[in-house]
Formats: C-alpha cells, structure tokens, sequence
C-alpha cells in the first residue's frame, strides 16, 4: 500500500516534469541486466557451499553448538550465515537471505528480522577495500574502527528493533 | 570471503564423510548453484523495476533534491570537500534509496576528487574517512532491492520492514557522525 502510493507520486511527478517515463524507465531497467551478470558467479559460490553445509549436517552441529550463547542474546541461530557474510559480501548476504526466505518465509519472525538486519547494515569491508583501493589509501586512521562501530549498532539496533515490531 | 566459503566446504565435505552421506556432496553442491539462478530470477524483478523507476526519479530531478537537502548536513560533516560534494551528496542520496549499486559510481568519482586535493598520498583524509563512514552506516530510506526480494519470495507484507530498518540504520549513522565529527575535529582545530 505505501509503495503503491509511493510510486504513484513519483510517475505522477515525472509526468508533471514532462519527463519521458517510458524511455526513462528502459533505460534504467537496461543496466539490470549486467548487475545480474555479476552478482551471479558469487551467489552460486555461496549458495552451493551454504547447500552443502547444511545438507551435510554441519549447520546443525554448529548450531547446536553455539545455541546456548544465541539463546542467551535472543538470536536465531538461522541468522548466523547472514551476519557472517553481511561485512563482506552484499551478494552473499542477499543469498543467505533468500535462504531464510525459502526455509521460513520471508513473513516469520526470523524472516523479517534477517530482512531489517540485511536492509540497515551495509558491506563493510567490500567497500573499504574498494573505495580506498580506488585511490590507492594504504593509512586509514579512524575509518575502519568507525565502521565497525557503525555496523555493531546496526546489528544490535536491528535485532532490538526486529524484536519489538516483530514480537 | 575466502575464509568463509573454504570453511563451509571444507566443513560440509568433512562433516558428510564421517556420516556416510558423502554421496550427496555433488547433489548438494549443484542443487545450491542452481538456487542461485532463482535467486537471480526473484532479485530480477526488483532490479528491473525500481532501477527503472529510479532512473525516471533520477530523469525527474527527485535525486537532486533529496541531494539538496541534504546539503547542509554535508557541510557540517566534509568542510573541505569541495568540487566533490556533489558527487558526495549523489551517492549518499542513492543509498538511502536502497540501490548500493547505483551509489558506488558516484562514491568512488567523490574518492577520486577528494584525493585530487589530498596533501599526503596514500593517507586518508578526513573527508574520504568520513565518506567511506557514512557509506558503512548508510540511512536507509527505503530500502526497495529488499522490498522487491521479499514481494518476490511470496511475503504478504513486503513493506513492514521499512521503519525498523529505516530506525535500525538511523541509530547506525547517528553513531558514525558522532565518531566522525569526534576523530575530525582535533586535527582540525590542529591544523
């Protein structure tokens, strides 16, 4: 419902602005196509190895073993490939999600709170190495704790808020 | 990265040999790869769309002005950005739209033109830190990749993720612009 409206203004706007929606919208719709290109080699990767590691069992044994310190912060043991990745990968990550989709539903509770922890935290360390690598920094000074920092509150803020809209 | 897939495979392999299911290694393996081609096709939809309903906000001029308003909070945070706020304000302005894809051009032209005018090669400034922290904390308006995927994977209530996400990364970059403003302004008032 609010997306629908949300879109209704823009095309609305874009129609005010005389802009040409139709041609616009292809455009943009055209540079899909080789995003999809790249992000497959590394969800292949992921989702064979994650298939696998769970198939095999190992998932089960590593959850079992770290579920007494999950359960203790309240954590789903389910979310842990996710924010294992989350830092390094955005293609991983959108594969460990899609897999929570598929074994709970993007609707339960886990479901939702893998969707808000994946939306409000961001590639850490992929971005520090390509944006920094870009220019050829070598001396980060503050950056990288500065991050983490960040990326720790989204964590705990995203589990916190998944907790209290979610119940 | 590679740490992370060499343990799974590693693990997975180890863990089916002790059990005796070695056999489903390769089914397991394959079946995975091919996930990824239906993840692709449901991430296919939401790309398509809103990256073609993001180029007619961008072609509206919607971009540019949520990249005006956020001018003056770009001032407080890079003072001595320059010619690269722009870019700056470009790249910020996609991420909060959830399209991290579309944001890294402009992130990296404003790392290019920061470093233009940055005295010690090799070393960060305070703006490219900055940058590069907000980048990692990004607020998240809406965040429409995620949207789509959960429509796509059959969620009845795609959107009702959008304000604890949107609370959840506020709290995030509230964090990385005080640890900003903090680690900046010594060296500032230094300098």
């Amino acid at each position: 419902m609010p997306v629908a409206i949300l879109i209704l203004l823009l095309l609305i706007c874009a129609a005010f602005r005389r802009v040409n929606v139709f041609q616009a919208f292809c455009e943009g719709a055209a540079q899909a196509l080789p995003l999809m290109k790249t992000i497959l080699p590394t969800l292949a990767v992921f989702s064979a190895a994650m298939a696998l590691f769970r198939h095999s069992g190992a998932f089960d044994l590593l959850s079992s073993f770290l579920s007494p310190a999950f359960h203790a912060l309240r954590v789903d043991p389910a979310l842990v490939p996710l924010l294992v990745v989350r830092p390094f990968s955005g293609s991983a990550a959108l594969a460990a999600l899609t897999d929570i989709f598929t074994q709970y539903g993007p609707d339960s509770r886990v479901g939702l709170t893998a969707s808000v922890l994946l939306g409000s935290s961001e590639t850490v360390f992929y971005t520090l190495a390509l944006y920094f690598g870009s220019v050829g920094i070598k001396k980060t000074r503050f950056a990288v704790p500065a991050a983490l920092a960040a990326l720790f509150t989204s964590v705990v803020t995203g589990l916190l808020f998944s907790s209290l809209f979610f119940g | 990265m590679n740490i992370v897939i060499l343990f799974l495979l590693l693990a997975g392999i180890g863990v089916s040999l002790l059990s005796g299911t070695a056999d489903g290694v390769l089914t397991a393996l394959q079946g995975g790869a091919s996930d990824a081609i239906q993840t692709v096709l449901r991430l296919s939809g939401a790309y398509l769309v809103w990256m073609g309903l993001m180029n007619v906000a961008e072609k509206a001029g919607l971009i540019r002005s949520l990249s005006r308003l956020l001018s003056p909070a770009l001032s407080l945070l890079f003072p001595n950005a320059g010619k690269a706020k722009e870019a700056i304000s470009l790249n910020l302005a996609a991420n909060m739209l959830g399209m991290g894809n579309a944001a890294t051009p402009y992130g990296l032209k404003a790392m290019r033109l920061l470093n233009e005018s940055n005295p010690y090669a090799g070393v960060a400034t305070d703006e490219m830190c900055t940058l590069l922290v907000i980048n990692a904390s990004c607020l998240e308006l809406f965040p429409t990749t995620l949207i789509g995927l959960r429509a796509s994977c059959g969620s009845a209530r795609p959107a009702a993720v959008v304000l604890p996400t949107l609370l959840s990364s506020l709290a995030a970059t509230l964090v990385a612009v005080v640890l900003c403003l903090t680690f900046t302004h010594p060296c500032r008032s230094r300098s």
